[in-house]
């Protein structure tokens, strides 16, 4: 319940036909997760199934771009488990070939008409730009006995390279519509004997020649009716074009729901990667599997292979732990903070999983910072309603809700009003300096019990050593409860008390002795390393403990701002007290309420998960289908 | 405090590193060694040991060598963010750029995917752009659109009009290269380097060789229109400015553009026959100038900037000595390629490829 679940390493020998079946099965239990770490590489020299992954991945591309350009999405799987043989997977690939031919020439198609609409467009600039010219379009586009003249389009960062280059061989360069891209340009020069070096030049220089149509040669009422004539015609194509991808859709939707199955069907085996290996006709496949889970997949082996194989098991070994799989399975009440949790990081092997504790944590914080009543029925009732949107967040949503109502019982408090009933236990403001101290005890035990997570996550690790020397580890524990008796002795007698002094002074010198033992370097760096270290885990103690008092001092800012509306409130009408009440409350509950919640999840990651948690496990990712 | 720690780390990086780069002496040793020795000197020995052919175990060397760089690329830009490690990870982008030409050049001449996959660098995921969906096409149309579809549509319009036009014509290599220097000069300009002459002469000194080398080839060796010629190049070299450029490309013999070239590139070539001497003598001209500026620049990244090119020419001379030993090429044929003392310039990539 508070680590990963126990994990067995299992490996099954098994006859290579045998092997898409066994990864079905597999990915039928959900419980196998292959290890791709090479082994055995000398008995079992080759990786099985090099050419169903390569056909595998050709034709999931291929109907990738299919399924993209019909708008196809599969149904859910639903049927018989049965495995994919290469020829099958070949087959699906090769109509998956010929029906992306027609695909792509379809994709073409649209290209060429976005093209059309494209150069439609640009003609309409042009004439609206040629408007402005006393040219006769006509001339330019004729044959001159003298001149070259051509009118087309270049890229706009090349252009005044291109004018350049053109000046070379005595042609000029006009552009007369600079767009981001391209430009629109006319070139003009002297006819030039023999073979035209100009035509070279520009299709090294991307030139695309722009033909006058006719319709640009009439007035520009005429030319602009035709043009959007063309446009009429190209999106009547476009339709055209539309219904025929529709009509060819139609014809192969049976079919890709079947090419759909095959690959869903072959993904366990191409997923196995190197985590299986082959000689000749016999085949080893290896991976993790929860503890619990090994008798269902031995049994589900036995039933369903057809031919005998041999399954191992053992125990994951301890060098192993940082590659072993965490497996963390939570009911629908943990989900949401377990989700939570992922974002800091996966448990390593072993390690105590934080879920529960975050849980109630930051739940007991939420609702203590922002303890009320009103505001908490609301975000429960908020989180019911939107259950829906909400999904598996509302739990969530639930639990932190319950939790400010049952803080605004012991406050006393309800939509900000601090007195329509008695508070079961204090109202925050009526003693600040208590608030603070519960705060500051508050931190102090959640730290404790962060430093006693992280001695038994060193010590489940085999780490004796961290476990008592390390970070946050029972020196360091020791150091902390030295200061702290030393601060209440002070705070409460006048005076040092000597029994928690002399444990804080020799934990702090054995600290400094085993950070100064630790280094490896000349021995006035190892002095200068040890002591701000050990200095840095005083301050770190010190200052990570003040930092719970953000615990009191939101529950002291809520009634604060509750203060401040009523005062508010109080300057107006009887209408617009209510509007400010109301106004304020809603400003109260979304802004303060998504700054407390990002506050807790502060202290959870910043002050807790950082002192025992490394969060730097493997997620458990099984075959699946 | 801690700009002044990076630099100090990215200097001391450079120091050591610069010391294991490869002497004119170096190159006239390793072109002693057998190709077991070579093996050993540069842990590759694994390589030759396997049993495949004399192509993948050269392109398994190609492949390890630029992993080194990378590697020591990858050390290089801990310290470093912002647009300084902009910088330096746009360099090895060239290869990237290599690999984009590979690929359209292979679909439009209609090479299988996996002689076109075998011809492709491997490069870290980091540094890596998706190309995997450009190969996959199945046919020069889709991957035209796949193409125009994505950062490289000016290059897309250059590679149409080739598949459309059925004629190489230079531009789709040209329009690639000034692709990746104008982006590398984009980002020395975003750089706030404390020695801004120094980035842009490292860039700019590269630029130039660029610049003369295929300048010389357009209009000397395929005969290249003035215009034509003066538009394939990049017009923001170094000290090869526009006008230079201009009045160059104008120019027909190798004797009248050496003339016409500004100095040092003037005294340098003085007298060179043909251009594969050029070449030699300019890329020992470039290994100079960014000696120079990696040991004397105030800024650490100029200085890193200034290691990885003349890594990259390392890398590539030692490819070419491992190939001689690999294809046992004749020693005069060798030295050809990767002169030693006497003439110690670096091969290029583009030699060896």
């Amino acid at each position: 319940m508070f680590s990963a679940l126990p994990m067995k390493h299992i490996n099954i020998k098994v006859l290579t036909d045998d092997l898409p079946s066994a990864s079905v099965i597999l990915a039928g239990l959900n419980s196998f997760s292959p290890d791709n770490r090479p082994y055995e590489e000398s008995a079992l020299p080759s990786i099985p199934g090099q050419d169903f992954r390569e056909l595998y991945n050709q034709a999931k591309t291929r109907f990738d771009k299919i399924a993209s350009l019909v708008d196809f999405t599969p149904a859910p799987f639903d049927g018989d488990v049965t495995p994919i043989s290469e020829e099958q997977l070949a087959a699906s690939n090769q109509w998956l070939g010929k029906a992306w031919e027609t695909g792509s020439d379809f994709e073409e198609r649209q290209r060429n008409l976005i093209e059309s609409y494209r150069n439609i467009d640009q003609l309409k600039a042009t004439l609206a730009n040629f408007s402005n010219l006393t040219i006769d379009l006509g001339q330019l586009q004729q044959e001159q006995p003298f001149l070259d003249t051509l009118i087309g389009m270049v890229p706009t960062l090349r252009l005044s390279q291109l004018k350049d280059a053109l000046s070379l061989d005595g042609y000029l360069l006009f552009p007369f519509l600079q767009g981001e891209k391209e430009s629109h340009v006319v070139i003009v020069g002297a006819k030039q004997p023999g073979p035209s070096r100009l035509k070279s030049m520009l299709d090294t220089a991307g030139f695309r020649s722009q033909d006058i149509p006719p319709e640009l040669h009439s007035s520009p009422e005429t030319a602009k009716a035709r043009l959007d004539e063309r446009r009429t015609a190209t999106e009547r194509s476009e339709k055209e074009l539309n219904e025929a991808i529709q009509k060819w859709r139609g014809e192969v939707l049976s079919d890709l729901e079947r090419v759909a199955r095959t690959l869903h069907l072959a993904t366990p085996y191409m997923a196995l990667g190197e985590a299986a290996r082959q000689s000749g006709e016999l085949s080893r496949l290896q991976g993790w599997v929860p503890a619990r889970d090994l008798p269902r997949v031995t049994l589900a082996l036995k039933e369903k292979l057809l031919d005998p194989f041999v399954l191992e098991s053992r125990d994951p070994l301890p060098e192993e732990r940082a590659l072993v799989p965490s497996v963390m399975r939570h009911n629908r009440l943990l989900k949401p903070f377990s989700q939570l949790v992922m974002q800091y990081g996966v448990p390593r092997y072993g390690e105590v999983n934080p879920t529960h504790l975050f849980a109630l944590t930051y739940i007991l914080m939420f609702g203590m910072m922002f303890g009320d009543v009103g505001h908490g029925a609301v975000i429960l009732g908020v989180s019911i309603w939107m259950r829906r949107k909400l999904g598996g967040f509302t739990p969530f949503g639930i639990a932190a809700g319950i939790s400010s109502m049952l803080f605004g019982i012991l406050y006393g408090s309800i939509f900000g009003f601090e007195h329509l009933f008695h508070p079961l236990w204090i109202a925050p403001l009526s003693d600040p300096l208590y608030m603070l101290g519960v705060a500051l005890m508050w931190g102090i035990g959640f730290i404790f019990l962060a430093s006693l997570l992280n001695i038994f996550n060193h010590l489940m690790q085999g780490d004796r050593l961290g476990a008592l020397f390390g970070d946050n580890g029972l020196l360091s524990l020791s150091l902390y409860s030295g200061l702290l008796g030393t601060g209440y002795s002070l705070y409460a007698n006048g005076s040092v008390g000597g029994l928690w002094a002399t444990l804080a002074i020799l934990s702090l010198v054995g600290i400094f002795a085993h950070k100064l033992i630790e280094q490896e370097a000349p021995i006035g760096e190892r002095l200068l390393v040890a002591f701000i270290e050990t200095f840095e885990t005083i301050t770190g103690y010190a200052s990570n403990t003040l930092s719970f008092l953000r615990v009191a001092a939101f529950s002291l800012n809520h009634v604060a701002l509750a203060i401040a509306v009523f005062t508010l409130a109080g300057m107006m009408g009887q209408t617009g007290h209510w509007i400010t009440v109301v106004l304020g409350n809603v400003f109260i509950l979304v802004l303060e309420g998504l700054i407390v919640a990002i506050q807790v999840l502060r202290l959870e990651f910043y002050e807790g998960f950082s002192r025992f948690y490394a969060g730097d496990g493997k997620a458990f990712k099984p075959l699946t289908l | 405090m801690s700009a002044q720690r990076n630099h100090a780390y990215l200097k001391t990086r450079v120091s050591i590193y610069a010391s294991r780069l490869v002497s004119p002496d170096d190159v006239e040793r390793l072109k002693q060694m057998s190709l077991r020795q070579l093996g050993e000197t540069y842990d590759l020995l694994p390589i030759f040991e396997q049993e495949i052919t004399t192509r993948q175990k050269s392109g398994l060397v190609e492949q390890a060598l630029i992993q080194q760089l990378m590697d020591e690329l990858l050390v290089l830009l801990r310290p470093l963010s912002g647009h300084a490690r902009g910088l330096l990870l746009y360099w090895p982008r060239k290869y990237e750029l290599y690999n984009l030409k590979t690929l359209i050049r292979g679909k439009l001449h209609h090479l299988p995917m996996q002689e076109i996959r075998h011809n492709l660098y491997a490069l870290p995921e980091n540094i890596r752009l998706p190309h995997e969906s450009l190969l996959q096409a199945e046919n020069v149309l889709e991957m035209l659109r796949l193409l125009e579809q994505g950062p490289y549509s000016l290059i897309a319009r250059q590679a149409r009009l080739v598949f459309e036009e059925h004629h190489e014509n230079f531009s789709l290599g040209a329009a690639i290269d000034r692709l990746y220097y104008t982006g590398m000069l984009a980002r020395a300009n975003m750089t706030d380097s404390k020695d801004t002459r120094g980035l842009k002469k490292a860039i700019g000194s590269m630029i130039d060789r660029q610049n003369i080398l295929w300048m010389m080839r357009y209009r000397l060796v395929y005969h290249f229109a003035p215009s034509e010629a003066y538009y394939l190049l990049i017009p923001y070299g170094g000290q090869i400015q526009r006008n230079n450029l201009l009045e160059l490309a104008n120019l027909e013999s190798l004797e009248t553009i050496i003339d016409h070239l500004p100095e040092p590139f003037q005294s340098l070539l003085m007298g060179v026959a043909h251009i594969t001497e050029v070449r030699q003598r300019l890329d020992r001209w470039v290994a100079h100038e960014l000696h120079k500026l990696m040991r004397n620049s105030q800024d650490a990244v100029v200085s890193a900037l200034c290691y990885l090119m003349i890594r990259d020419m390392d890398i590539w001379r030692l490819y070419a000595i491992f190939q001689s030993k690999l294809l046992e090429m004749d020693a005069s044929l060798l030295h050809e390629a990767v002169p030693g003392t006497d003439d110690h310039s670096a091969v290029s990539h583009e030699e060896v490829a």
